[in-house]
């Protein structure tokens, strides 16, 4: 228990940290989005100037304490402002999440469960033909960006071959429905950007499962089992592999938090429009209210899953919950 | 973060919020001033497409938007608004700035408005508003909506975005109706310079939906299901594509006379130039305001009965020295460096030939060949004068063959460019050497377009080379920007004064057309001797059209329209002249 309220103390002052930070980052910034607007027009006129800056809650003169506190409050309540093209940010961010956590989120899972599987079996057949090629081939490819992958993708299979389209995440003129064809249609957009991130982040969990499964496997219970007669699947995964896959487990916890910010290479290669595109276009176009918002996202996330994972080892591993 | 994947020059995004301000400034090309002395417009009707009768055909439009659409149609939000006006939303005539009349005003064409006439001393204009036209949702059209409009952006500054009321510091202090068809404008001073602002650049809304909205927060408005006087409806919008449909009321039409023709279209939001030109190279978009590397081979060549670009030039790229530098400072240096750059050459290697090349006296040709003198155009590439110049004003080589003063202090100098435009980087190196041989020492620093703008409007910079973000309605308001010293601090980067020059600016708005040609001279040799700015190219319009299922668009030998679907009010202008084929 004393384990669980550390964390979640631990949690709180980190969150307050993280918000804090995004408050005062953008305030020391040089500029702000509405001479940003505005700077492009005839002459800078200063009432409208005025206005948008109200509009977006920037250089408003106002108690900076008071302000710190609506902010707060406002993080709480999810009223963000708007956007350089005056859309809401939460509408704007809600609009996006899902085309992410579609993409990035299942190929992450993809990924784990491709990986740790796989180096499960490469370290049980060490020396074999699955162990001499995919974890060396996959731990290469692991250490290219992914965007220079997804590159590649496009070149063989979406202008080479044409099999893929190379961009966007639906066709054009098509309307989002839950028909099958749409589905299907979004299925295609997804499978290069997709195919990108299984590649190159499999070869980790590839890499850290083998190592980890070929300790366990010198351990004295798994002796144990060979030496009962136990079929060698049985060793394999209930003996082995569950114990090998905690320091794995714990890992995707906390990869998953990194998801939405590891999104923008290659939301920004394959133009799909999700969360890691908006903060692209939001740096770019200086949209400061729609940054602040994304920036704390991704640290809350980032901060749940590692809360996550911290309470998902206590659950898997008492020696911690000791500490 | 750029990844690669295609360079992207400048131009080539020109959207919604994504780069934002470029396309603002690119939305803003299409601007021209109206330069009609005392203009009474004749009160015919614009004047539509060719095959009567015959409706029908989905056109798909294509544009790098850069981001996904948010489905706001507010025509005062400058984010949005490319997808409003001139689809939705009209103003009262239409101004082209690719058109002139004999004595280089621009064309103007009455829209929402049947005529419209100056006072004699330029402060008072007077609109007379169509009768029978009607709003999408089927109440009429009145001079009302036209007062209420101009108020409105006087009640909430921020959509007065051309300043051009008194109070954000333009000359406008009253906009009144007028018995029950006229709308009077009353400025404070001679105002011809803010007729383009007023009948062509301003949208007019319905009363009987804004009016009841708070008037101070109508900049904020979504308008999400927008009711205007357009040829088109907004049918449907999803974050991916925007679907518009025939307005089947529009006034333009008469019977037997349908407008617009095109019974749908479709504009899809494009996060990047490469799914936008393939688009158009697969020939599934029609109407396409794209830089497309390797034109010729990528798009034309895959149907050259039918396809077809041409990239109108409205403004210039240009060497700005910054007149605070020391040496910059020496007329002597600037005239070496116009001189020692080969226009030509730049336009080739660097652009492609898709830019042409611009000359000493700052008029874009072949756009405004009205107000250019050839006898002025003094200043053009002689490597071998630039180096006498140099030479007759004291400089001498050095070890390293760089020309310096008497005190030892190299010609060398860095120029500021935005990081990201492939075309200007390539222009630039060609530049760098053009000046290397006539011993003059540049580098090149790329800047993002923020702290870039920053530093050129602040002066902070030796040479920087740009365009200006507001162009030209004619040639005269390109100059005003680049020269005129109240501009210092925003659009006149070189940081160039002199009391003639402001003197001359000022008497333009007041001044007939014949008079308006003499400032412009003046101007012009003010460029070519002064060289407070060294043009180098002219920035152009993208555009790329396909002639298998429409007709009706404009070309260089009928420039009707600015081409480009992010041009409005011309996009508007466009949509009533395109008609299906076959």
């Amino acid at each position: 228990m004393r384990y669980i309220a550390r964390r979640l103390g631990l949690f709180l002052v980190t969150l307050w940290a993280a918000l804090t930070v995004n408050f005062i980052i953008p305030r020391v910034m040089p500029g702000n989005e509405a001479t940003a607007v505005l700077a492009t027009f005839r002459g800078v006129n200063p009432a409208a100037l005025h206005a948008l800056e109200i509009e977006f809650g920037v250089n408003i003169h106002q108690n900076i304490v008071l302000t710190y506190l609506q902010y707060i409050a406002n993080c709480f309540t999810g009223q963000f402002g708007v956007t350089a093209e005056r859309n809401p940010v939460i509408t704007e961010i809600m609009g996006k999440l899902p085309w992410t956590l579609g993409l990035v989120g299942v190929t992450t899972v993809l990924a784990f469960a491709a990986g740790t599987l796989v180096g499960a079996v490469s370290a049980w057949r060490r020396g074999g033909h699955l162990d001499a090629i995919l974890p060396p081939l996959l731990f290469i490819v692991a250490s290219f960006p992914v965007f220079f992958v997804g590159l590649l993708l496009i070149f063989a299979f979406g202008v080479t071959l044409n099999w893929f389209p190379l961009a966007s995440n639906y066709s054009i003129g098509a309307t989002p429905s839950f028909s099958l064809s749409f589905i299907g249609d979004v299925l295609d957009h997804a499978v290069l950007p997709g195919a990108a991130l299984v590649i190159v982040t499999a070869g980790l969990w590839i890499y850290s499962m083998r190592n980890n499964m070929i300790s366990t496997l010198a351990e004295d219970y798994v002796k144990m089992g060979r030496a009962k007669g136990l079929p060698s699947w049985r060793i394999m995964f209930d003996y082995a592999a569950r114990n090998a896959i905690l320091p794995n487990l714990t890992g995707f916890a906390m990869q998953l938090g990194y998801v939405l910010g590891g999104s923008i290479l290659i939301e920004y290669t394959f133009s799909y429009p999700g969360l890691g595109y908006l903060f692209y276009t939001s740096t770019t176009d200086h949209d400061l209210p729609l940054m602040q918002a994304l920036f704390l996202f991704y640290t809350f996330a980032v901060l749940i899953c590692v809360l996550l994972a911290d309470l998902l080892t206590a659950g898997l591993d008492p020696r911690t919950r000791e500490a | 973060m750029d990844t690669g994947m295609t360079s992207t020059p400048r131009g080539a995004c020109r959207g919604i919020g994504h780069q934002l301000t470029r396309s603002v400034r690119f939305l803003t090309l299409a601007v021209a001033i109206v330069i009609v002395a005392a203009c009474g417009s004749s009160s015919s009707g614009p004047t539509a497409s060719a095959v009567p009768g015959k409706v029908g055909g989905k056109l798909i439009v294509d544009n790098e938007s850069g981001s996904t659409w948010t489905c706001q149609f507010n025509p005062f939000n400058p984010a949005v608004n490319i997808t409003s006006i001139g689809f939705v939303y009209e103003p009262l005539e239409f101004v082209n700035i690719l058109q002139t009349n004999p004595d280089g005003s621009a064309k103007v064409t009455p829209w929402l408005a049947t005529a419209s006439s100056w006072s004699s001393d330029y402060e008072t204009l007077t609109f007379t508003i169509r009768s029978g036209v009607m709003w999408s949702d089927g109440k009429p059209f009145t001079a009302n909506d036209v007062v209420y409009t101009f108020n409105a952006l006087k009640a909430d500054a921020a959509l007065d975005l051309n300043a051009l009321w008194a109070s954000d510091k333009g000359p406008l202090t009253s906009v009144a109706l007028q018995g029950t068809d006229q709308v009077v404008f009353t400025f404070n001073s001679p105002a011809q310079s803010y007729f383009y602002y007023v009948a062509d650049q301003t949208p007019i809304i319905p009363q009987h939906i804004w009016g009841s909205l708070d008037q101070t927060k109508l900049d904020s408005q979504a308008d999400t299901n927008p009711v205007g006087t357009g040829p088109y409806l907004m049918s449907n919008c999803s974050q991916n594509n925007i679907k518009y449909l025939r307005n089947p009321h529009y006034w333009q039409a008469t019977p037997g006379h349908p407008v617009p023709q095109v019974q749908e279209v479709d504009y899809p939001a494009f996060l990047s130039n490469t799914p936008a030109n393939l688009e158009l190279a697969q020939g599934q978009a029609q109407w396409g305001a794209q830089y497309i590397p390797n034109i010729q081979s990528y798009y034309i060549a895959k149907d050259p009965a039918h396809r077809h670009y041409w990239f109108p030039p409205t403004l210039n790229v240009s060497l700005f020295p910054n007149l605070t530098n020391p040496l910059l400072s020496n007329l002597a240096v600037r005239q070496a460096i116009a001189m020692a750059i080969n226009r030509s050459q730049v336009s080739q290697r660097g652009e492609s030939g898709y830019e042409p090349a611009a000359n000493q006296t700052g008029i874009v040709l072949p756009t405004y060949q009205s107000w250019y003198h050839k006898s002025l155009d003094t200043v053009t590439y002689n490597p071998s004068m630039a180096e006498h110049v140099l030479q007759a004003a004291g400089f001498t080589k050095n070890s390293s063959g760089i020309y310096q003063n008497a005190q030892g202090k190299p010609l060398s100098f860095t120029i500021k460019t935005i990081s990201g435009y492939t075309d200007w980087d390539a222009s630039l190196q060609v530049i760098t050497q053009e000046l290397k041989a006539v011993g003059i020492n540049v580098t090149v620093q790329d800047e993002d377009s923020d702290p870039y703008t920053t530093d050129t409007q602040g002066g902070n910079f030796q040479l920087a080379y740009g365009e200006m973000p507001v162009a030209g309605p004619g040639p005269y308001y390109e100059l005003r920007q680049l020269l005129f010293s109240g501009n210092i601090g925003s659009t006149n980067y070189s940081r160039y004064s002199s009391a003639q020059t402001d003197a001359l600016i000022n008497q333009y708005s007041g001044a007939t057309v014949a008079q308006q040609q003499q400032i412009v001279q003046q101007l012009s040799t003010v460029m070519a001797t002064d060289i407070p700015v060294i043009p180098v190219t002219e920035g152009v319009d993208w555009y790329q059209y396909d002639t298998t299922s429409f007709g009706g668009w404009p070309t260089q030998s009928d420039p009707y329209a600015q081409p480009p679907v992010w041009a409005y009010p011309d996009n508007g202008v466009v949509l009533t002249h395109l008609y299906p084929l076959g």
